[in-house]
């Protein structure tokens, strides 16, 4: 293009209002409402410039770290899990401002009064609250770090550009910027704030305009929720804890403080809003979104085929460095490798197919703090989200597992339990003692229990409960069955010895990560031939034993299943068939 | 209350106290403006009712709505008033003084005079309205009384009566008579209904000029209703129709209409002053000629006049909600007579006008946010059913308390019922029933047909001498484990009307039926009812039931036939109702069924209890290997082949719910007389086979137990169909379910017949006759063998002895045990350890 004429990320609402002028000259009698949930030309370009151009990489991740020096109104990222959805907003969407059509889309106020103009389109968007993914690996984060740095060289880039626009012609920047300045709450909490320390460095390191800075200083240093209100999106496509990258413009509006003026008007707008100050929960306007899968958090690792081989040897390595974890169990560390391939594939009824929880039985308090703790840090550092509860007597009387509707605030205040898809979660129930739940207890011990059979959790909305999927996989340890939360494999974990725990290199973690992303979501099927010789085989099975039932054979069909993907290979064969058979038999052994 | 457009005194100006009130907090408004506005865009110079208020700019606030489709029309058609007002606008910045001092009063010559931006005519609406209120009449009244009085003619004369402030109108009489009136009414609700008051009060003048209060039109049950989800910008100031929940009430704003002042110099009270755009401007100097004093004004409290307002928060009902969403909220206001209508949880249906209004980012602010703020200003407000199945259905037929039946909104709308009614009179409703009741298990045809019974159940009769008869059916699983007797129960228990699911395990005597405790802060005992009487009127779904301790157990008596749970405790004597239906599983006590043992024995449960169930199955895992195949097959499918297997013909969970709830609610079969022979003559034959010719065993193969089973079950038949009268077919269907249920349990299997001793005692009539054999026996060989205080005699010689006579059956130790045993206790021998003497 030889130099767009505007910035995508620097000013990115410059863009959208020069489509928008585009979009409404081209046909002098183009009316606005003719894009009432639609877009008029913007989403491609900045599709265009994020994906074509990869400007995608120069976009800044929102986060604690970068908040401090991202400029409202240009371009961020943010990756979060949508937590609550806030119903949606009804906005002035297109209105005339004398002879010119001017748009409020991707904006919170608008630049030029409007009061006067009766011709005006009101259109909707959603707003979704959304926070950083629960129980989110430090090595998801490596990159935002890299692009912390490119993200600097680039927004001191920009600003100089930036600038020169706002100088030449650009209204829309300078008007928010006065108002900042006019506003005297900003103004009085900048110097309320923190005394001085980052502000005036930074100030002094990047130049200018950095009266932003002050505005969301009490962002608590590592968690960063965020409002997004996300345009012409079909209520289908984004569901509550989806996990998501937004893409779009960070606003700021000075609301904060003001509205508290009386109770009575609070209590009739959005509450939700009211107790989401802007200084804390930034809002975004989204432009383009797109759902996370566990690939968007490797780097470093190509993105490649699925090749056999290459599985393979990735499959023996980690089988070998859970061996080591495991200490020389490696029974144990079969089951361990397939309890991390398995993933919620199908439901019928109340069965959700594919789930694979572990129960690792022996374990006792001491040697759980061996054990236990190298296999977390084992499993923090293969996948992407996890989680650790120690399932203690006061722990579930006092924890609030399941999500509640709060509806003072008119929030869903998350619970322990509200977790996206493919998340790992391991329960600790060595340290459980004798003693009573109450009623609390008891609600969340049945969540548990839901969980592990049904993988679904109840959120209280207090008048009634609502059902939520989830894909959880579940690890526990205890000393005999678990019995409040039965899991589908029980293994008692036979260490033999207690290894060294070497670390890994890090490509090797990288190949493991990759390889369970990429291995989990294989499909999967079985020839009409191999069908047949698995359900002869359980039916002998069933007549030798009556007490096997469907959950047995669910067990070893999810196992197969997984045994086979391991390898890479899309259908089961006969070889891997066996390895289940004889994988439980080994287990069988061990129980008696 | 808002009596404010009284067309007797609404010309009186700026000193009528009804003239205009104003919500203090900005930009809200309330029915008032409503009227308010509406008149004023619609000026008719015939009717002074209509003339332009004095004071035009109040409306500016009231109008803050966008409209934003208006004024695109505007764009399009030329607008009937030149000069559009600010009032009109959506503009509703303080900032801007309305441009024109007054639009409306331009246009007072003009004549037709029209809505504003439409070309609705106001004196055509304002016809089509009297004519409505004249002239309609509802379907059945037209055939006989066509010159009587209509519907809401009479409404009128009512309300005037018990002085009344509103009259409910049904949206759909207004469609069925004059559907533009009802679309226009829909689409400019403000001015309609504006209108529609006018008429009102015009009528009511006419038949009382001395009634003083003001009567409000409330418009109800819309032809359609809207999803709260669906809610957008193009129904802003629509009339909607939403159901939901009540989640959250604010506290009664008092919200001012008009106030007066006081001058503090001379005392001298102001005239009433308005409210106007949500501000009270208080006089800087007294107006009494003589005094002028300057900031003497004061406010004073009790003569100002105060309405009720209540903010109310409405979510969407669970069932609305999608997958993976949250459920949406949105505002309702509420005014005067509304306030407290609904009470958090309870399920409403809300008709009123969706409205918006536009937010200021702070008084200090020039700016205004792009936003805007929706509500729904509340018109008329209804309560819907609160839960899934009827809580309260009627399905006991009270011969003396008809009266006492609350009349409750009929909670499935027609089409709903239209479509249930049409899925009854398919033949194969009944096996379609069954096949959709938990379809993930197979087999167990019969099993599923029994809980489908029970579901429906029959009905209970209360005789007036007070006798009562249940008509829950009470059914009992008992089987091997892994027979998935536990997922049929909690199928049941998701699908039944209200019920507890229980473990009987973890299951007391109190807390199945009622405790009494000690309240910890007030000292005083309080009764706590426990999961029967909870589960009133549903069905107690009691797993584990074997395990249940003996006293908890015992309780059950009463519940099960009596339907009561009885208290005698601490002060407290109560007889709670327990009207429930129990459904129970239980293990045998050895892991497995023994074929060879008796039910009792199997399971050991107290004969007494299991009498009162009326069909108990034996759910075996016979080790067939086509069920394993299949078995094994659907598991396979299931994990291999991602599209899931479509069950044909299946009815999906909410239409089964609808379903039995409808049946529940609104079937009562009766036994018809051919039906009622069928029964006696199906029972007698049943008795009957109990007795073998020339044999002087007697068994009973049915008690008065059975018939009462049998006549529930035929009549839950009948419903199922919907039909009002139990026929012979259902009647030989419960004969067919009732002797699958018992060949199973009751079976007698030494002789091949179904014996109800089996139940009632545990013990087989066939096993009686040969423990009285070898009793008999024993006494013989003992008279002969042992002589009277003679030496003793050890219990294996007794044995050998028995053999050798009875060489035909055999005898073990134990039999003979008990034989020695009832011969001790009728003073024949006495035994010592293994040692028998004679006494």
């Amino acid at each position: 293009m030889g130099g767009p004429p505007y910035d995508c990320v620097a000013n990115p609402l410059g863009a959208v209002r020069l489509t928008f002028e585009k979009a409404i000259g081209s046909g002098t009698q183009t009316h606005p409402s003719a894009f009432d949930g639609k877009d008029w030309g913007a989403l491609d370009l900045f599709r265009h410039f994020l994906f074509q151009e990869s400007g995608l990489s120069q976009v800044p991740i929102l986060n604690p770290k970068t908040m401090r020096w991202v400029q409202p109104y240009t371009l961020v990222r943010y990756r979060g899990m949508i937590q609550d959805m806030l119903g949606n907003e009804i906005y002035v969407g297109a209105y005339k401002d004398g002879n010119l059509w001017r748009t409020n889309k991707f904006m919170d106020i608008s630049q030029y009064p409007m009061g006067s103009s009766p011709d005006m389109c009101v259109w909707e968007r959603r707003l979704l609250y959304c926070v950083p993914v629960p129980g989110q690996s430090s090595w998801t984060e490596t990159s935002c770090e890299m692009d912390l740095n490119q993200g600097m060289d680039q927004s001191s880039q920009n600003r100089g550009k930036r600038r020169r626009m706002d100088d030449e012609d650009d209204p829309m920047d300078v008007v928010p910027d006065d108002e900042i300045k006019s506003s005297p709450t900003t103004k009085k909490m900048r110097e309320d704030g923190f005394p001085s320390s980052s502000p005036e460095s930074r100030d002094s390191k990047t130049g200018s305009s950095c009266t932003s800075m002050a505005t969301f200083q009490y962002v608590d240093k590592d968690y960063l929720p965020c409002l997004v209100k996300i345009y012409d999106c079909p209520e289908s496509e984004l569901k509550l804890n989806d996990v998501v990258e937004f893409i779009g413009v960070l606003t700021f509006d000075s609301e904060l403080a003001l509205e508290k003026d009386d109770e009575l008007s609070n209590s009739f707008y959005d509450d939700a809003l009211v107790y989401l100050p802007p200084n804390k929960v930034p809002r975004l306007h989204c432009i383009i979104h797109r759902k996370l899968a566990v690939h968007d958090f490797l780097q470093g690792f190509p993105i490649m085929e699925p090749k056999p081989h290459l599985v393979k040897e990735i499959r023996e390595a980690l089988f070998r460095h859970l061996t080591v974890v495991l200490g020389n169990d490696g029974v144990a560390a079969h089951f361990m490798l397939l309890h991390l391939l398995s993933k919620v594939h199908a439901r019928a009824d109340d069965v959700a197919v594919g789930k694979l929880s572990l129960n690792l039985i022996g374990l006792s308090k001491e040697s759980v703090s061996v054990f236990g703790t190298r296999l977390s840090q084992a499993v923090k550092n293969l996948l992407p989200f996890t989680h650790c509860i120690p399932l203690t007597l006061e722990y579930l009387n006092t924890a609030s597992l399941a999500p509640k509707k709060d509806y003072q605030t008119n929030r869903l205040i998350p619970g322990v339990l509200q977790l996206p898809e493919g998340s790992h979660l391991m329960v600790d129930e060595t340290q459980l003692e004798s003693g009573t739940l109450n009623s609390n207890g008891i609600e969340n011990t049945k969540l548990l229990k839901n969980l592990m059979e049904f993988q679904k959790v109840e959120y209280d909305f207090q008048y009634y409960k609502m059902e939520m999927a989830a894909d959880v996989q579940l690890l526990i340890f205890s000393e005999g069955k678990s019995n409040i939360v039965p899991a589908d494999v029980v293994i008692p974990f036979q260490p033999s010895s207690l290894g060294s725990s070497e670390i890994p290199v890090a490509e090797a973690v990288e190949a493991w990560r990759w390889y369970l992303a990429t291995v989990r979501s294989l499909p999967h099927s079985i020839g009409s031939e191999m069908q047949k010789e698995v359900e002869d085989d359980l039916v002998a099975a069933r007549q030798a034993d009556r007490s096997l039932g469907s959950q047995d054979f669910n067990r070893w069909l999810t196992m197969a299943r997984l045994v086979s993907t391991s390898f890479g290979e899309t259908s089961l064969s006969m070889e891997h068939w066996q390895m289940v058979k004889e994988l439980e038999r080994l287990r069988m052994e061990r129980l008696k | 209350m808002a009596s404010n457009s009284s067309p007797v005194n609404f010309n009186n100006g700026p000193s009528s106290p009804d003239d205009s009130f104003s919500s203090p907090i900005p930009n809200t408004s309330s029915p008032a403006h409503r009227r308010r506005r509406g008149l004023r865009q619609t000026s008719t110079p015939s009717s002074a009712a209509a003339t332009p208020p004095p004071n035009p700019s109040r409306f500016a606030n009231s109008s803050s709505t966008p409209t934003p489709s208006r004024s695109t029309r505007r764009g399009r058609r030329p607008a009937t008033s030149p000069t559009p007002t600010a009032a009109a606008t959506p503009s509703s910045t303080d900032d801007f003084p309305p441009p024109s001092s007054d639009g409306g009063e331009d246009m007072e010559e003009a004549t037709p005079t029209f809505v504003w931006g439409t070309n609705i005519s106001v004196q055509d609406v304002k016809n089509a309205i009297q004519m409505f209120i004249k002239h309609f009449r509802e379907t059945q009244e037209l055939s006989n009384d066509i010159y009587g009085e209509g519907k809401y003619t009479r409404l009128i004369h009512r309300v005037l009566e018990i002085e009344g402030e509103w009259i409910d109108v049904d949206a759909q009489d207004v469609f069925s008579y004059d559907s533009d009136l009802y679309n226009k009414m829909v689409r400019y609700p403000l001015e309609v209904l504006a209108i529609f008051d006018i008429v009102l009060m015009d009528i009511v003048s006419l038949i009382n000029p001395l009634f003083d209060k003001h009567v409000q039109v409330r418009i109800h049950n819309l032809k359609s209703a809207t999803s709260m989800r669906n809610l957008n910008p193009s129904d802003i100031e629509k009339m909607v129709s939403l159901k939901g929940m009540v989640i959250r009430c604010s506290s009664i704003i008092p919200e001012i209409r008009e106030a007066v002042f006081r001058c503090i110099v001379c005392g001298y009270h102001s005239d009433p002053v308005v409210v106007d755009r949500g501000r009270i401007t208080e006089p800087t100097t007294c107006s009494k000629p003589d005094c002028l004093a300057k900031n003497s004004m004061t406010l004073v409290h009790n003569r100002c006049r105060f309405a009720d307002k209540q903010i109310v928060r409405l979510q969407e009902t669970p069932d609305e909600i999608p997958e993976g969403g949250t459920p949406h909220t949105v505002s309702l206001l509420m005014h005067d007579k509304l306030v407290d209508a609904g009470k958090p949880g309870d399920r409403v249906e809300v008709t009123g006008i969706y409205r918006a209004m536009s937010v200021r980012v702070g008084p200090t602010q020039r700016t205004v946010k792009s936003l805007f703020k929706t509500y729904i200003d509340c018109l008329h407000i209804k309560k819907t059913d609160k839960s899934r199945m009827m809580a309260e259905d009627p399905m006991e037929v009270d011969n003396g308390s008809q009266s006492q039946r609350i009349e409750d909104d009929v909670q499935l709308d027609e089409d709903k019922v239209e479509e249930l009614k049409e899925l009854s009179k398919q033949p194969d409703i009944y096996e379609r029933l069954t096949r959709s009741l938990a379809p993930n298990i197979w087999e167990l045809d019969d099993v599923k047909k029994g809980l489908l019974c029970q579901l429906f159940g029959g009905n209970a009769l209360k005789l007036p001498s007070g006798a009562s008869f249940r008509g829950d059916i009470n059914i009992l699983l008992v089987g091997d484990p892994g027979t998935s007797k536990s997922q049929l129960l909690q199928y049941i228990h998701k699908l039944s009307p209200r019920g507890i699911y229980t473990s009987g395990r973890g299951s007391s005597a109190v807390g199945l039926t009622a405790y009494v405790t000690k309240d910890p802060e007030t000292g005083e005992t309080v009764l706590e009812s426990g999961a029967l009487v909870l589960s009133d009127r549903g069905i107690c779904c009691i797993d584990e039931f074997d395990k249940m301790s003996d006293n908890a157990r015992s309780m059950l008596h009463e519940v099960m036939e009596q339907q009561t749970v009885s208290i005698a405790k601490a002060g407290i004597i109560a007889s709670l109702n327990a009207r429930t239906s129990v459904l129970a599983c239980a293990n045998p006590s050895g892991s497995r069924y023994n074929p060879r043992l008796s039910v009792i024995d199997n399971i050991h449960l107290p004969p007494t209890l299991l009498s009162r169930f009326d069909l108990i199955y034996l759910i075996l895992d016979k080790a067939d290997e086509q069920t394993d195949r299949r078995l094994a097959k659907h598991i396979v499918s299931l994990h291999f082949e991602d599209t899931e297997i479509a069950e044909q013909d299946v009815l999906d969970l909410a239409t089964l719910t609808a379903y039995v709830s409808y049946a529940r609610k609104n079937i009562h079969p009766k036994l018809s007389d051919e039906a009622a022979e069928e029964l006696t003559r199906g029972y007698v034959e049943m008795r009957k086979r109990g007795n073998f010719p020339g044999s002087s065993k007697k068994v009973i193969t049915a008690t008065p137990r059975q018939i009462e089973s049998l006549i529930r079950l035929s009549e839950a038949l009948a419903r199922i169909r919907f039909s009002e009268w139990v026929e012979m077919r259902d009647v030989a269907e419960a004969f067919r379910l009732l002797e699958v249920a018992m060949q199973q349990s009751a079976t007698d299997h030494s002789t091949g017949t179904i014996d109800m001793d089996l139940i009632t005692t545990g013990v087989s009539a066939s096993e009686r006759m040969r423990r009285e054999n070898v009793l008999s026996a024993t006494r013989n060989i003992i008279m002969e063998k042992v002589q009277l205080g003679g030496p003793s005699v050890r219990l294996l010689e007794l044995l050998d002895e028995l053999k050798k006579q009875s060489s035909g059956s055999e005898i073990h130790l134990h039999d003979l045990r008990n034989a020695v045993a009832t011969l001790a206790s009728e003073g024949f021998v006495v035994l010592h350890g293994d040692s028998v003497k004679r006494i």
